[in-house]
């Protein structure tokens, strides 16, 4: 690799959006180049500070209220009148059926995760018995991650907690629930973990549970849902998945 | 449901949890709260109406409307800084990579200032990518432009940032100055 390719790749790379084949390029080409490393570090604290020491402007809360309270009477107006009318029976029978609705997802709910635990259980022991565990093979975040964002239609988080005694193998691609998934391969001492992640809608509450000597753990974090699968202990395992879920 | 409170639900689920990164990017291309407020009211309100045609993942498609509304209400109210939007931006000085002691000493101020005098094309590109964490692919959509500005675009921005630090540090304490 010459230099100013080099030169040019650096932030793509720090960046995390570098292909796993460039990145081992360029990896490789750093090992060798104290000064391109030095770049390296430069253009990682250049992120850092204004990620850090950058002001985010959140909207001010009065812009939120205005906003809800302005938008439902900007298009078609039309329904609104006939609506009046109906407004008092049919807010009580909306109170109704959302109640209703709560209690059925309530309880219908553990249906639909057993499933995708299951799913996520059998991916697990296919991927550790076929020794099949990873289609990008690396320890290293920025290169797992492009690899798996390029490839699917949202950014997985790849953490690197490999100072907790986690390392990152890799990651592969996965099916679970009708949809294309990222499985992220960590491993502790001989015990491999899968971490499963997805965008999810609703928010679900954390839940850990025992399948056929596999200890599973659920999670979600901005939009994002994890399921954690490994034959490690219940609290190792919970160990990693607060840590998966404090990773920036 | 009638076909409006569909609308409406689906607006506050997919859009308003966006409303901070839609404020923080037209905070960072006005430059200014109260403008801010204005696009920004005004874009949640175009996306609203455009509800029908998002497909695919909320944020890009929302920050792109506030975007277009940013540029429009500059059009009218300051046409000048359009220039920076363009390809026309000054090349960075220095090719070799500035000194990084500027970066390490540099406060929050300083930063903040820096990055607000950065030519728009450059502010952008390194808000949505710093602060909105977006990947190349969403930067491209939301500003219009391929992939390979995307990618050139930060490394001048990062290179210019680093350079006006540069300066703002020198010129903080001129006997530095050899």
């Amino acid at each position: 690799m010459t230099r100013e390719e080099a030169d040019k790749l650096l932030h793509v790379y720090v960046d995390g959006e570098l292909d796993a084949a460039k990145s081992l390029e360029l990896e490789a080409h750093l090992a060798g180049n104290p000064a391109a490393r030095a770049a390296c570090e430069r253009l990682r604290e250049m992120s850092a500070a204004i990620r850090d020491r950058a002001d985010y402007h959140a909207a001010p809360p009065a812009l939120a209220a205005r906003l809800r309270a302005s938008v439902p009477a900007a298009p078609e107006r039309a329904p609104r009148l006939a609506w009046r009318l109906w407004l008092k029976p049919a807010a009580a029978f909306a109170a109704v059926a959302l109640l209703t609705w709560i209690v059925a997802v309530q309880t219908l709910r553990p249906g639909e995760d057993e499933s995708i635990a299951r799913e996520v259980l059998a991916s697990h022991v296919r991927a550790t018995l076929a020794n099949r565990l990873f289609d990008v093979a690396s320890s290293d975040q920025h290169t797992v991650k492009p690899w798996l964002s390029a490839r699917l239609a949202f950014s997985p988080p790849v953490a690197d907690l490999s100072s907790h005694g986690f390392e990152l193998r890799g990651g592969r691609l996965d099916y679970v629930g009708g949809r294309a998934v990222a499985a992220l391969v960590y491993q502790r001492r001989q015990h491999v973990i899968d971490v499963f992640v997805w965008p999810i809608e609703t928010q679900k509450s954390e839940q850990v549970s025992t399948h056929d000597g596999f200890n599973i753990e659920r999670f979600a974090k901005n939009g994002m849902g994890f399921w954690l699968v490994s034959d490690l202990n219940r609290n190792e395992l919970g160990d990693f998945a607060r840590l998966v879920a404090a990773a920036p | 449901m009638g076909p409006m409170s569909q609308g409406k639900r689906r607006f506050e689920e997919l859009v308003l949890p966006h409303l901070d990164a839609a404020f923080n990017l037209a905070r960072w291309l006005t430059r200014n709260d109260h403008d801010a407020e204005d696009v920004v009211q005004e874009a949640m309100l175009r996306a609203f109406r455009f509800l029908g045609g998002l497909r695919g993942e909320a944020k890009p498609w929302l920050l792109a409307i506030v975007r277009n509304s940013c540029l429009s209400w500059l059009q009218v109210n300051r046409p000048a800084e359009l220039a920076g939007f363009d390809d026309r931006a000054p090349e960075p000085v220095d090719e070799a990579s500035p000194e990084m002691l500027a970066l390490r000493q540099c406060d929050r101020r300083m930063l903040n200032e820096a990055l607000a005098a950065l030519s728009a094309q450059f502010r952008e590109a390194l808000i949505l990518r710093e602060l909105e964490d977006l990947s190349y692919r969403d930067i491209a959509r939301i500003t219009d432009v391929p992939i390979g500005t995307v990618m050139s675009r930060l490394a001048r921005g990062r290179r210019l940032l680093a350079e006006s630090l540069q300066a703002i540090s020198n010129a903080a304490a001129p006997q530095v100055h050899k």
